[in-house]
């Protein structure tokens, strides 16, 4: 029941929040149910349920509308329901248009992408997975930057492709269980594919999931897409949706078509450690912040790509972990983004630099992003890339090295990018820049703790996730 | 034991204060206290060595938490305390703590001196980390946070776009080889099943001596170790490091960051005795570097380059002594040369203060009696890194030139060439600064303040004596410095070499030195040469060795222009002219697919019927066929 209401929190106060009439009334409310979804979420960890929401929904097709989860949801949910408050706060204080349906789609994502991480079937899965599509689509749409039309419906038109094949796949799966058909992960996870068709059926199921995370060469929608979103779309496309990819890749892949998964496991590696080493390497000499950091979400989530199919227990584990860490520092980079943005009018580097001089502070919170970005040891960013890369090393002392190219390279073109944003001499443009405001903190602060609070205290989430191990090991 | 928690925190208190306080502490305040933190964690660190020596035992493990536990791998953030961990804790905060005395002088008036002090304790905190973990992982968090705290502090004056170029390239060198190290240890935990030191030199002794797996752990390694300690190849960052303030320098050089290479090889002594071909490799690197920087150093005009290359030569005798299987002997140069070389900084400092930030030793001259503690201060510093008795660097470096000797005279006779390269440019370098008349009209020298010249005098004492730690046989003494080190750092003993061959090995090196130092006292004070000015042109291999053999260039057009180019190329040609287009292509193929069905929908009745019959005859056909 309590999964129920943790979907019903943000669909109910999102339709909600759309009638409200005042802006900051709206904000308050979708905040304040933000909060309690998270501190919900809490319980939850804190007081694990074992059973999970039952209901009849489809009774001819046999299709329940089920909820559950396991440790590989709860990281995903944490982190959705964690990331939340700060993207509804981040609208804060700014002009925005028509507020309350801003905020009325937001919760609706949330909302979905509760349920895409919690349904207990294949089909409940899709629906969510593509119910959280159209509230971004007009968060892009309707708050986007320059060109959001054409990019927004590039986007579009691109996962929803994707999506096509995942539901071709998810219907072929369903004609394959025995008996009364049915669509439960669970009867998946029992069908026996004969490896021919696993070879096939793989890349029918992956390649929604490829797009979405994005793996090279899927990613060309995510880049322009990230550079034109508004900060709150960036920060739920960055933070939590690219997760989906994974999320739905760990569900389908492994334990229903292991042999595919075994069979296609070199090829995903390599694409995975590929667009490291491509998208690290373009991120280095790009031009515009805000795309750069969309390259480096990219290298980063490549190598978790390496290290899912990888699927050792300290890949796993490290990738797991990885997708919080990556979603909080992701999402704080393009808050500071977005922050560079308003202060100087513009993200193209070669009008930036100097920032620190007017704001000093600013560049320390900046600076303590990037450096989780690379990985210091003592951020999150460590925990979660050692792991990987230990992965990694057991299967191959190869893929360690070139996935951990991603530690020099990071470094490349995070520091660039740090000093042609923050360093050099006071231009004289920026003589009016002021430092943080008291919401920038608000949001920040915390943001910017958890990276270094787990990157030194990493148990609790290990321990989250223990129940997760066993699931995916299979693969091997 | 569980002081020893102290000795890390305290530090790591002081970056708070200073560091969260920045806005409110006034005038000396940040530095008042970011010292005191800093020498409160030298006390402690000598109770410990006190308490751990009457305890009797030869090592203490304090454990804070299990850091990451997952299940097969286990992590617990602990500290070791032994011997050589001790050594290197009163180094770090002892000399740290006269570093950051000297600061509070040298960064007086700066608007930023808050954040400096800040930084300053964050990177003992990282040191102290890194000698102080009791796994390779703790280890690898100082070694990187020491990266971190390198970046910030050479880049401090960031508003010089040439600085912040260096501290990148500080920091990126230093991942390259920390990149090396971390598929070390990964190496590591796959054959031990863990990173602690004591359970993995535990395990060591099975395997094989010269096996695979130990050749290419310690390897990787020592990939790490050249990064963070300056060796070749991998030398170019520290030069360019004096971009930051000098006490920073003085505590990059000598307390901190560059010897951490150094305890790092030490501490696994157990593996490098397995691995004769990694000990190898080391003894020519480690040569190899000493000579090559020492020849550079001669022609450098900037007071703190020399003295960087100074750094890069004298961590080339060190890790010559590691090859050697000298281990404890490279603990002992390790630590005269944080005597001598943080004085040497801390004096350039002094001296570049005076000349008004004139850092080129052409422009000056004349400066002893100016600055008379200044000088006698670097008088005994550079006395201590020729190698002349009775000044500390006499007795590290004849026993690792003698260590040379048993291995091979040839080893030997190099490097006694390059402690008389490295003893003519100290001397040219005092020569040209302190004797002489002044270069440069229009400054006033005076002498620094007593909060700058105290610990200079500290540190002279101790480059003096320092050399008494570890009195060899030859002369009366048990080698006490390193039969210390002798439960932590297992070394290769050599044969005892006789003591005539000794005594004449040393009264050879003395003659030489005296020949050299006369040499450059008869140059660059009787003669009283200066060297030429920029514009001058040298001859070829003068040039080349005044720009430093153009390897920075060279590293510049391997590495940097190259990925710079391939950044752009994969951007503008490969993600925007294929992958892109592919993606519009493929969505241009379904709107060109559209365009030929809509024809099909032409209204037109009995065209629909023909379809229908058409496609009812072929499904027929179809059936029939299968």
């Amino acid at each position: 029941m309590i999964l129920l209401i943790l979907l019903l929190i943000p669909f109910i106060s999102g339709l909600a929040v759309a009638f409200f009439k005042g802006t900051q009334a709206a904000r308050t409310f979708a905040v304040a149910s933000a909060i309690l979804n998270l501190v919900i979420t809490i319980f939850v960890l804190v007081n694990p349920v074992s059973e999970g929401y039952s209901a009849e929904w489809i009774g001819f097709m046999n299709i329940q509308f089920n909820l559950a989860t396991d440790g590989i949801s709860l990281v995903m949910i944490l982190l959705t329901n964690l990331l939340f408050p700060f993207v509804i706060l981040a609208g804060w204080g700014r002009s925005q248009r028509n507020v309350p349906m801003l905020n009325s789609l937001i919760l609706l994502t949330q909302a979905a992408l509760n349920g895409v991480f919690m349904a207990q079937n294949a089909f409940l899965f899709y629906v969510f997975w593509e119910l959280a599509l159209i509230p971004v689509y007009f968060i892009l749409l309707v708050w986007g930057g320059d060109d959001r039309k054409s990019i927004t419906l590039r986007f579009f038109i691109y996962t929803l492709a994707g999506s096509l094949f995942l539901l071709f796949g998810i219907i072929y799966l369903y004609q394959l269980t025995p008996g009364s058909h049915t669509t439960d992960f669970s009867a998946f996870n029992q069908l026996q594919i004969p490896e021919q068709t696993q070879t096939w059926l793989f890349w029918i199921l992956f390649v929604a999931f490829a797009i979405k995370m994005p793996v090279f060469p899927f990613h060309t929608w995510q880049p322009p897409t990230y550079k034109m979103a508004s900060t709150q779309g960036a920060m739920i496309l960055a933070g939590v949706m690219t997760k989906m990819g994974i999320y739905g890749a760990l569900r389908f892949l492994f334990p229903i078509v292991p042999l595919g998964v075994q069979f296609w496991q070199p090829v995903v590696i390599i694409l995975g450690l590929i667009g490291v080493i491509y998208a690290s390497v373009i991120a280095f000499k790009h031009t515009n912040l805000k795309t750069m950091i969309a390259y480096s979400s990219m290298a980063h989530i490549s190598l978790m790509a390496a290290a899912m199919f990888v699927a050792n227990e300290y890949a796993v584990k490290g990738l797991l972990f990885q997708v919080m860490s990556h979603g909080i520092t992701i999402a704080a980079l393009f808050y500071l983004a977005c922050l560079v943005k308003e202060k100087t009018g513009s993200t193209e580097f070669h009008q930036l630099g100097g920032l620190k001089n007017k704001a000093p502070i600013f560049a320390i919170l900046f600076l303590i992003a990037v450096l989780g970005s690379i990985a210091l040891p003592l951020t999150a960013g460590f925990v979660g890339e050692f792991l990987m890369i230990a992965g990694l090393f057991q299967q191959s002392f190869w893929y360690a090295l070139f996935g951990g190219l991603t530690m020099i390279l990071g470094a490349i073109y995070m520091l660039y990018a740090y000093q042609r944003v923050m360093l050099g001499g006071q231009k004289p443009v920026f003589e009016k820049v002021t430092d943080l405001n008291r919401l920038d903190y608000i949001i920040l602060i915390p943001l910017l703790v958890l990276i270094i609070g787990l990157g030194v205290f990493p148990q609790p989430v290990f321990d989250m996730i223990k129940i997760a191990g066993s699931a995916l090991t299979m693969a091997h | 034991m569980n002081l020893a928690l102290l000795v890390p925190l305290l530090p790591l208190l002081g970056f708070l204060i200073t560091g969260l306080g920045y806005k409110k502490l006034k005038h000396n305040q940040a530095g008042i206290i970011a010292s005191m933190l800093v020498a409160l964690s030298f006390i402690v660190s000598v109770t410990l060595f006190f308490i751990l020596k009457s305890s009797g035992k030869d090592s203490a493990t304090v454990t804070l938490f299990n850091w990451i536990n997952i299940g097969s791998l286990n992590i617990p953030f602990a500290f070791l305390i032994d011997h050589l961990s001790l050594t290197m804790m009163m180094i770090v905060t002892g000399i740290g703590t006269l570093i950051h005395i000297y600061s509070i002088g040298y960064m007086h008036g700066d608007e930023r001196v808050n954040s400096f002090f800040a930084q300053m304790n964050l990177f003992t905190f990282s040191m102290l980390l890194l000698v102080m973990g009791s796994n390779y992982l703790v280890l690898f968090i100082g070694w990187e946070g020491v990266g971190l705290c390198s970046y910030l502090l050479i880049g401090f004056w960031y508003k010089n776009p040439a600085y912040n170029y260096a501290a990148r390239k500080a920091f990126i060198m230093n991942r390259i080889g920390d990149l090396g190290f971390i598929l070390g240890i990964l190496l590591l935990f796959f054959t031990f099943k863990s990173v602690t030191f004591s359970e993995v030199f535990q395990q060591a002794g099975a395997l094989q001596t010269g096996s695979t797996t130990i050749t290419l752990i310690t390897l990787l390694l020592l990939v790490g170790a050249l990064g963070k300690s300056a060796q070749i190849p991998l030398y170019t960052w520290l030069p360019d490091a004096m971009a930051g303030p000098t006490p920073v320098s003085a505590l990059i050089h000598a307390a901190t960051m560059v010897t951490a290479g150094i305890y790092m090889i030490a501490r696994s002594s157990i593996l490098y005795n397995l691995a004769p071909v990694t000990l190898e490799v080391i003894v020519v690197i480690g040569l190899a570097t000493a000579i090559f920087a020492a020849i550079i150093g001669l022609k450098q005009n900037d007071i703190k380059k020399v003295l960087a290359y100074s750094t890069v030569s004298q961590l080339g005798y060190m890790f010559l002594a590691l090859g050697l299987g000298a281990y404890s002997t490279a603990v002992f140069h390790v630590t005269t040369h944080a005597f001598f070389k943080a004085l040497l900084f801390l004096g350039a400092g002094s001296v570049i203060h005076a000349m008004g930030g004139e850092q080129d030793i052409r422009k000056m001259g004349g400066l002893k009696s100016k600055l008379p503690v200044t000088y006698l201060t670097f008088l005994a510093a550079t006395l201590a890194i020729s190698g002349i008795p009775p000044f500390s660097g006499f007795f590290s470096k004849d026993m690792i030139l003698s260590k040379a000797f048993e291995q091979n005279p040839m080893l030997y006779a190099l490097a006694l060439g390059g402690a008389l390269i490295t003893c003519f440019y100290m001397f040219r370098l005092l020569y040209l600064v302190f004797f002489g008349e002044n270069r440069t009209a229009n400054v006033h020298p005076h002498e620094s303040p007593k909060v700058m010249t105290v610990p200079l005098m500290i540190l002279a004492v101790l480059s003096t004596l320092g050399g008494f730690l570890n009195i060899p046989a030859l002369l009366g003494g048990k080698l006490g410095f390193s039969s210390y080190l002798d439960s932590a750092v297992t070394s290769k003993s050599g044969e005892e070499m006789n003591h005539t061959t000794e005594m004449g090995l040393i009264a050879l090196s003395l003659v030489l030195l005296a020949i050299v130092i006369y040499w450059a006292y008869n140059t660059f004070v009787k003669k009283a040469e200066v060297p030429a000015g920029d514009e001058v042109q040298l001859p070829a291999f003068q040039k080349a060795v005044a720009n430093k053999f153009y390897v920075d260039e060279l590293y510049r057009a391997v590495f940097e222009k190259p990925l710079a180019s391939l950044s752009v190329f994969l951007f503008k040609k490969v993600e925007s002219l294929i992958l892109d287009p592919a993606v519009n292509n493929i969505g241009r193929g379904t709107a060109v697919l559209g365009a030929l069905t809509r024809k099909l929908q032409r209204g037109n009745i009995s065209f629909y019927l023909f379809a229908m019959v058409a496609g009812i005859l072929l499904f027929i056909v179809f059936i029939l066929i299968i």
